[in-house]
């Protein structure tokens, strides 16, 4: 089904173009760097507060980042999604790529206990004060999910199909 | 000199085994987001693009970022090693490093001068208000590391 699914994809007027023009694939790159560094230099911000690095400031502030990691996660999604439309049935085999697109589904998950976890609370944590075992947990999880999307992103080139 | 450093066994290692490589690009990607991540939010801070937070967070995880820092100096070096003369030719990565040093000098004036701010209320004030002084240098410090970013991404097509 993923096969026959990407075989359309490679058929597609896009991927023609996105394969004629040299200089997309690296000027997508750098946006996908780029993307990559709004995403998680944001998502450190936060998860440092709501695990106590940062603490001089009211957890509210923090969540000031919050559009600029959907900024950066935009981004990426545009360019990641113009990557597998530019290549497809090499990225739609790749256990890196197939790996790295379930992360991202846990990632999903983990916002959804941020919304119900640690958003309804930020109000109450002040400067200084420490967050819950909760808010910490969801920060440790972001963090470590998000790395494990970058390690297996850049590994796609070096692994094989799953 | 830099032949030389091609034919240590270290640069060996790193161009001969199977996984060396890319588990050095791996962590370079990590220090990178760590790194970059901070100093890019640091400076849409204090550019005002985000507003109302306190700049000096950004010194407590100023240790953060140089811990990402120092991961891709090592990591850069010992993936530099394996093609030494051909990194040191490569116009890409001769921008990149140059702008890398700018980018760290100003992470050092930028982060003493958010310190002194701690005795000087007047100026903590005025980086709290959108009339930063700090600003150019922000917005400096984020085209930099645009052109790090970029530059980086190019090496391979140079």
């Amino acid at each position: 089904m993923i096969r026959s699914f990407a075989s359309n994809i490679a058929d597609s007027s896009l991927n023609q173009l996105i394969s004629e023009i040299y200089w997309l694939w690296p000027v997508l790159e750098i946006f996908h760097f780029l993307g990559l560094s709004i995403l998680l230099g944001a998502l450190v911000t936060i998860d440092a507060r709501l695990l106590g690095l940062v603490r001089n400031c009211d957890a509210l502030d923090v969540k000031r980042f919050v559009p600029l990691a959907w900024v950066g996660f935009c981004i990426n999604l545009v360019t990641g999604t113009l990557f597998f439309i530019g290549d497809p049935m090499r990225y739609a085999i790749n256990i890196g790529f197939q790996l790295k697109m379930l992360l991202i589904l846990i990632t999903g998950l983990n916002v959804v206990a941020y919304q119900l976890q640690v958003r309804p609370l930020m109000a109450g944590w002040s400067a200084g004060a420490a967050t819950t075992p909760a808010a910490k947990l969801i920060a440790i999880t972001s963090l470590l999910t998000w790395t494990g999307v970058l390690l297996l992103g850049r590994l796609i080139p070096y692994v094989g199909a799953g | 000199m830099f032949s030389w450093l091609e034919t240590t066994a270290i640069a060996n290692w790193v161009a001969l085994s199977l996984w060396a490589y890319p588990a050095l690009l791996s962590l370079h990607i990590v220090g990178l987001a760590v790194v970059v991540g901070i100093f890019v939010m640091r400076d849409l801070r204090l550019a005002g693009v985000v507003r109302r937070i306190n700049p000096r967070i950004f010194l407590d995880l100023a240790p953060l970022a140089w811990f990402g820092f120092t991961l891709n100096l090592v990591s850069g070096f010992l993936l530099f090693t394996s093609q030494a003369t051909i990194f040191a030719s490569n116009l890409p990565f001769l921008i990149k490093i140059s702008f890398v040093i700018v980018g760290m000098v100003l992470a050092v004036m930028i982060h003493s001068r958010l310190r002194r701010q701690s005795v000087s209320a007047s100026f903590y004030l005025s980086v709290l208000n959108e009339e930063s002084t700090l600003r150019p240098l922000a917005l400096l410090s984020l085209a930099v590391w645009v052109t790090v970013i970029s530059a980086g991404r190019l090496i391979a097509y140079f």
